[in-house]
C-alpha cells in the first residue's frame, strides 16, 4: 500500500510539475487555453502556483491528503473547463486525459490516506474514547 | 418559540439542500459569467460530497447522519472546549485535579515571586476542611530544629541516607517524561539538595546525568533489573545499587493513579531508546503486571523486601496505595514475625495522578491519602514498630498547606510529582498519556520538548522547593512545635463531619516514636 501510494503520488506530482514549465514561461498553447476561459494572464499564474503547491504537498508524508484534495480541486476545474470552454480538439484531448489521470491518482491517494482528511478523519480514526 | 431564533434542525435541512443547488449555480456562473466562479463550484462540490458521505455513507455518528455537515460544527467547537473552559469559563476554584489558585501558587513559588493573597481565602470553610491549629505561643525561628531524616539508621547501615529537606520528587520515569523534563528535574533536585525518585522506567540514564541523589524504583515489571522471565536479576540490581548517585531502592507495589494494576506505557511514547532501557518491544502498549512475580502473599512479600535489602546493600523502601488497612495490618504483622522491616513505607493516596491509567482506576480505586496515611501510622504505632522505619506520603501534596497536614498525620517526609511538573510549567493540559504535552514535559516529541529549557526550568524547580520549605517552616513555627516530628493529629482541627474525625480520639497515634 505504501509503495502504491508513492507511485500514485509521484505520477500525479510529475504531471502537475511538467505543465508548470508551459504555464510559467507563457507558452503559446498555454496562453491560448487560458485566453479561452478568460483567465489570462493572472489565472494562468494562479493555477500554476496552486498546482505547484499541490505537487509539493503530495510528496510530503504529513500533507499527502491536503495535496490530493487541492490537486483534485484544480483538476476538477480543468475537467469542467474542458467541457464548457476549452473542448477536446487537436492536442487538447491529451491534456484532458492528463488532467483525468491526475484526478484519478489523487483520488486513489486520498482513499489510501483517508485518515488524514481533516473534515471526515474521525470516521476512520481509531477511536480513543 | 420567539420570532427571532435559530432552529438547528431547519438550518441543517436548508444547508443540505442549498449545497448542491449552489454547486449548480456556480457551475452556471462559471459558464456564463466568468470562469473564476469555478473556484466556488469546486469548493462547494467537495463540501457537497463530504455532506453526502456524512448523510448516507458513514454510520458511526448518528448526529452527522441526521444533520450532515452543519452538525460538524458541534464537534469543531466541542474539540476546543477544554481549552476554552480553562482559559475563560472555569472559575478559579472549580478545576480538577488542581484549580487555578492551587496551580498559580506553585507557579509563583517557582518563579520566586510573592505568593501572598488578599481579602480572604477562597476555600470552603465547611464541615470537612481540615486545618492546622496554630498556637497562642508560636515558636521563634531560631528555636526550630533543623530537619534531618536518616533512612536505614534502624538497621545500622553504613549506606544510610540522610535528607535535610522533607520533600522529594516522586516517581516519574523517563518514558513517561521526556528527557528535557527528567534532566530539568534532576538538575533542580541537585540545586535544591533533594532526592529524586527514578520511577519504574528502567536504567535511569537521564536521571543520572545531573548528579542528583536518586531513589531507584523497581516496578512490577522490574524494568532495568529484570531477567527474561520478569523476575529480579540480582546482578543488574547490584550493579545499579553500586552507583554513587543511587542512594535508596524503592519497591513499588501499587500506585495511587492505578492501584491494583500495573503501569501502562502507551505505544505512542515508546521510542527505540526507551525500548532498550526497559527491555521491551516497540509498537505495543507496555502493560506491567499487577504484582511482583516474587510476591504472591505477605510471607513472600516480606522475604522479597529482605532479598532486595541484602542484594542492594542500600536502604530499601516500599510504596503502595492502601486498599484495605487490614491487609496492611497483616503485612506489618508479618514484618514483625520475620523481624524484617523496609527502611521506609511510602503511602500513595488514590488521588495520585501521574501515569496513564484506566479512568475507572483513576477515579474509583484505593483509599485517599489522609485516611490511608493515618491508618498506616496507627497500625505501626499499635504494633510498636513505628520506630523501625520511616513513613512517607504522596498524593496531591503540592503545597505546604497540604503537606503540613500529612506531617501531622504521621509522615516523616513527603513526595510530590505533579507539584514538580507544575513548577516546570505544566499547564494541566491533561494529555500526559498522548505524547502531545504542549509544554514538552510528558512527551518524547523533540519538537514539543524544544521549548522546555533545562537550565531555566531547573532553577524554577529549586525555587519551588526553597519557597515551599520556607512556608512549611512558617507553618511549623505557627503551630508552636519545634520540628515536623513533634506534630501530631492534635495539631489539626478536624471537623466532626470529616472521615478523619474518629482518629482525633484514637490515642494510639499520639506519638510517632
Amino acid at each position: 500500500m505504501k509503495i502504491l501510494s508513492w507511485i500514485l503520488r509521484i505520477v500525479a506530482a510529475a504531471i502537475l510539475a511538467q505543465t508548470l514549465f508551459f504555464k510559467f514561461t507563457g507558452h503559446p498553447d498555454s496562453v491560448a487555453i487560458f485566453t479561452a476561459i478568460g483567465m489570462e494572464p493572472g489565472g494562468r499564474i494562479l493555477i500554476g502556483v496552486l498546482e505547484l503547491i499541490a505537487a509539493v504537498l503530495l510528496l510530503f508524508p504529513g500533507t499527502v491528503a491536503f495535496g490530493a484534495i487541492l490537486s483534485m480541486g484544480v483538476m476538477t476545474g480543468a475537467i469542467v473547463g474542458h467541457f464548457t470552454d476549452i473542448g477536446f480538439a487537436d492536442g487538447l484531448l491529451s491534456l484532458f486525459v492528463l488532467a483525468l489521470v491526475v484526478w484519478i491518482c489523487s483520488a486513489a491517494v486520498l482513499v489510501i490516506h483517508r485518515r488524514q482528511i481533516p473534515i471526515i478523519r474521525q470516521m476512520f480514526a481509531k477511536s480513543k474514547y | 418559540m420567539s420570532s427571532l431564533s435559530v432552529d438547528l434542525h431547519k438550518l441543517s435541512k436548508f444547508v443540505n439542500l442549498a449545497l448542491p443547488v449552489l454547486v449548480i449555480g456556480f457551475l452556471l456562473a462559471g459558464k456564463y459569467v466568468h470562469f473564476y466562479f469555478h473556484f466556488l463550484t469546486v469548493a462547494f462540490l467537495f463540501l457537497t460530497i463530504a455532506n453526502v458521505f456524512y448523510l448516507f455513507v458513514q454510520d458511526q455518528h448518528p448526529l452527522l447522519r441526521n444533520f450532515g455537515i452543519v452538525a460538524q460544527g458541534r464537534y469543531l467547537v466541542e474539540s476546543i472546549g477544554p481549552e476554552l473552559r480553562q482559559y475563560l469559563y472555569s472559575s478559579d476554584t472549580e478545576e480538577r485535579p488542581f484549580n487555578r489558585i492551587e496551580r498559580s501558587e506553585i507557579y509563583r513559588k517557582a518563579k520566586n515571586i510573592d505568593s501572598a493573597s488578599s481579602f480572604g481565602s477562597q476555600k470552603n470553610f465547611d464541615t470537612s476542611e481540615i486545618k492546622l491549629r496554630h498556637s497562642m505561643y508560636p515558636s521563634s525561628h531560631d528555636d526550630l530544629i533543623p530537619y534531618s531524616l536518616t533512612f536505614g539508621e534502624e538497621r545500622g547501615l553504613k549506606t544510610a541516607y540522610t535528607i535535610t529537606k522533607p520533600m522529594m520528587i516522586s516517581a516519574m520515569s523517563y518514558g513517561a517524561l521526556g528527557q528535557h523534563a527528567v534532566r530539568a528535574l534532576a538538575r533542580g533536585a541537585k540545586l535544591a539538595g533533594i532526592a529524586m525518585n527514578t520511577g519504574e522506567g528502567g536504567y535511569p540514564k537521564y536521571h543520572l546525568m545531573e548528579g542528583c541523589d536518586l531513589i531507584f524504583q523497581i516496578g512490577t515489571a522490574k524494568f532495568g533489573v529484570r531477567n527474561d522471565e520478569g523476575y529480579l536479576d540480582d546482578e543488574k540490581l547490584r550493579e545499579l545499587a553500586g552507583k554513587d548517585e543511587i542512594k535508596m531502592i524503592e519497591i513499588k507495589f501499587s500506585q495511587g493513579a492505578k492501584p491494583g494494576k500495573g503501569g501502562l506505557l502507551p505505544k505512542e511514547k515508546i521510542t527505540r531508546e526507551i525500548s532498550e532501557l526497559r527491555g521491551v518491544e516497540m509498537g505495543k502498549d507496555v502493560v506491567s503486571p499487577p504484582h511482583h512475580k516474587e510476591c504472591t502473599d505477605k510471607t513472600t512479600t516480606v522475604a522479597f523486601i529482605k532479598h532486595v535489602q541484602e542484594v542492594s546493600g542500600l536502604p530499601v523502601g516500599i510504596k503502595f496505595c492502601v486498599g484495605s488497612p487490614q491487609q496492611v495490618d497483616d503485612l506489618v504483622q508479618e514484618m514483625v514475625d520475620q523481624d524484617v522491616f523496609p527502611d521506609y513505607i511510602s503511602v500513595d493516596g488514590s488521588e495520585g495522578g501521574t501515569g496513564a491509567a484506566p479512568k475507572s482506576f483513576m477515579d474509583r480505586v484505593g483509599m485517599p491519602l489522609f485516611p490511608a496515611l493515618s491508618s498506616v501510622n496507627r497500625i505501626l504505632c499499635k504494633k510498636g514498630v513505628r520506630n523501625r522505619l520511616k513513613l512517607l506520603a504522596a498524593g496531591k501534596l503540592i503545597n505546604p498547606g497540604r503537606q503540613i497536614l500529612a506531617f501531622a498525620m504521621g509522615a516523616d517526609a513527603v513526595y510530590s510529582a505533579r507539584g514538580f511538573m507544575l513548577s516546570l510549567g505544566c499547564i494541566q493540559a491533561m494529555q500526559c498519556g498522548n505524547n502531545t504535552c504542549p509544554i514538552g514535559i510528558t512527551t518524547q516529541d523533540p519538537a514539543l520538548q524544544r521549548g522546555l529549557d533545562i537550565g531555566t526550568r531547573s532553577v524554577r524547580v529549586k525555587n519551588y522547593v526553597n519557597n515551599t520549605m520556607h512556608d512549611l517552616e512558617e507553618l511549623l513555627a505557627a503551630s508552636g512545635e519545634r520540628s515536623l516530628d513533634d506534630l501530631s493529629i492534635d495539631n489539626l482541627f478536624i471537623p466532626e463531619d470529616s472521615t478523619l474525625a474518629p482518629l482525633v480520639h484514637d490515642k494510639y497515634i499520639d506519638s510517632k516514636h
